[in-house]
């Protein structure tokens, strides 16, 4: 009961310190050379590996399509396979867990280190709330970087996936590029921001908050940053099919 | 002025402070002087709004702090410098920066040349001249490292100095200067200071008053002298400690 309790207050103050966040977002100062920082950590530091990551996972879609759908003829639909995984599921929840990997670990241990080191309460005697400093910029970044990394990934996995489908199984590019243009539309593709926009946020706050609460020293700052990896990773899967859910309600 | 009056706080069953009361007059150095885990670094946060009482409260140039939450206790910590144990300098952030760092938060706008002037004069007043300014805090041995925290916590020009545990770690003759550098800058800009120490020799040396903590309570506070003369048994036995190898 005990750990049942420290989890649930623990959440809570997750949730309390997201709220913080939210609420300093919208007072000055106005920190836009921070969140410009944090793009270019978050972004454009993430997109080789996600760029890889989309690549090999567009390629080996193409190849599984290709081989369910021989046996039925069907190998014209490969492309609109591809695009529809990539964009509604594959894009979004591989982007999440592979940037969760990169930068969610190093928002963590970076915060971490800080507070250890008391490098937060020296920001705080200086009359500079560290949530605002160290956080928002974070957060905001991550939100508007996921879906732009989203889009990468489905570009790349579609192009790998293309090059596979067409050159390498030899399936004509008119039906692949056809019924890839008739199985996704634009809903496709805004569900599958909206989820990484919602990712973004999400691990941006657990991240922050995994460092920001740390304590301990050296082993402290680790096991808040391993914490922060398994609790985004869970928040991901779960977050997939609720969102998922919701939409396909609503369809 | 610095006034703390029955101070209580706990973290769970450990009761750290203990109606601890304790008073500062302006322009002045009090020394708290204790063994680790007496609760003088929770006394010290407790001063600069780091952390809420259970009971009691603090009093700065008559702003009582304990009471105080979001923008009215970021307001009154602009009055406050504070020198941390390990420094704490921005590892992501230069000399330069670092140092700026108050100035650039309190002045929003300031100009670069100004800035960078009174970043320069800051870092003077700690013997530490411009070829530091490019460099990393990782760069610097523990001396300068204390030298730039004090020029960090002094820049924006503050009422009050803080230092936790200046002189832990270094070495006789940077302990020397550390020490000359609380004295200097309570003479040149007339800051109320408070030093949080288990350094019986530095605390001599420093302090206009002398406070000994243990087990959360003020066991003897006055004039360096005066305290030394205690016949507190605790207080007689920390002290015999550093006087009784003279």
């Amino acid at each position: 009961m005990g750990a049942i309790r420290r989890s649930l207050e623990d959440f809570g103050q997750m949730i309390l310190f997201g709220a913080e966040a939210l609420t300093w977002m919208v007072r000055p100062p106005y920190r836009l050379e921070l969140v410009l920082a944090q793009m270019a950590a978050i972004g454009a530091g993430s997109s080789f590996i996600v760029a890889v990551t989309g690549l090999f996972a567009g390629m080996v879609l193409a190849l599984q399509g290709h081989y369910a759908m021989r046996s039925f003829g069907a190998e014209g639909y490969v492309g609109g396979f591809v695009a529809v995984a990539l964009v509604r599921e594959l894009a979004p929840v591989f982007t999440a867990l592979v940037v969760t990997g990169r930068s969610g670990s190093a928002i963590s241990t970076e915060i971490g280190t800080m507070r250890v080191t008391e490098q937060i309460d020296a920001m705080e005697t200086m009359a500079v709330n560290p949530v605002q400093y160290l956080a928002v910029p974070r957060m905001l970044a991550a939100t508007l970087m996921f879906p732009a990394l989203t889009m990468l990934f489905s570009t790349v996995g579609y192009l790998g996936g293309y090059v596979i489908g067409v050159d390498v199984q030899q399936i004509p590019p008119g039906p692949f590029l056809d019924h890839t243009r008739s199985m996704v539309d634009v809903h496709d593709i805004m569900h599958g921001l909206l989820k990484a926009l919602i990712f973004g946020a999400v691990i941006s706050i657990i991240a922050c908050y995994r460092g920001y609460s740390a304590a301990g020293g050296a082993k402290g700052v680790g096991e808040g940053t391993t914490r922060a990896v398994v609790t985004s990773s869970i928040a991901i899967l779960i977050l997939d099919y609720v969102v998922t859910f919701v939409s396909l309600s609503g369809d | 002025m610095i006034e703390v009056s029955d101070l209580w706080k706990a973290f769970g069953d450990n009761q750290v402070l203990k109606g601890l009361d304790l008073r500062i007059e302006r322009g002045t150095t009090c020394v708290v002087l204790g063994a680790s885990g007496s609760g003088k670094t929770v006394l010290l946060k407790h001063v600069v709004g780091l952390l809420k009482p259970d009971r009691g409260r603090v009093v700065v140039d008559g702003v009582e702090i304990s009471s105080l939450e979001g923008k009215a206790l970021t307001d009154a910590r602009r009055s406050f410098g504070m020198v941390f144990q390990g420094s704490a300098l921005f590892d992501s952030m230069t000399v330069f920066e670092n140092v700026a760092f108050p100035l650039r938060e309190k002045q929003r706008g300031i100009p670069s040349d100004e800035l960078r002037a009174r970043v320069v004069e800051k870092l003077r007043v700690v013997d530490l001249g411009e070829e530091v300014l490019e460099l990393w805090p990782a760069q610097l041995s523990g001396g300068m490292k204390k030298r730039v925290a004090l020029a960090r916590a002094l820049v924006a020009e503050p009422q009050v100095v803080l230092y936790d545990e200046p002189t832990t770690g270094l070495d006789p003759i940077t302990t020397d200067y550390v020490d000359s550098m609380i004295v200097s800058t309570k003479e040149r800009l007339g800051v109320t200071s408070m030093v949080i120490s288990h350094d019986i020799a530095s605390s001599f040396k420093v302090a206009d008053r002398l406070a000994v903590l243990h087990d959360g309570r003020i066991l003897a506070q006055g004039p360096p002298e005066e305290v030394r003369g205690s016949r507190d048994p605790y207080v007689q036995k920390f002290l015999a400690l550093w006087f009784g190898k003279q």
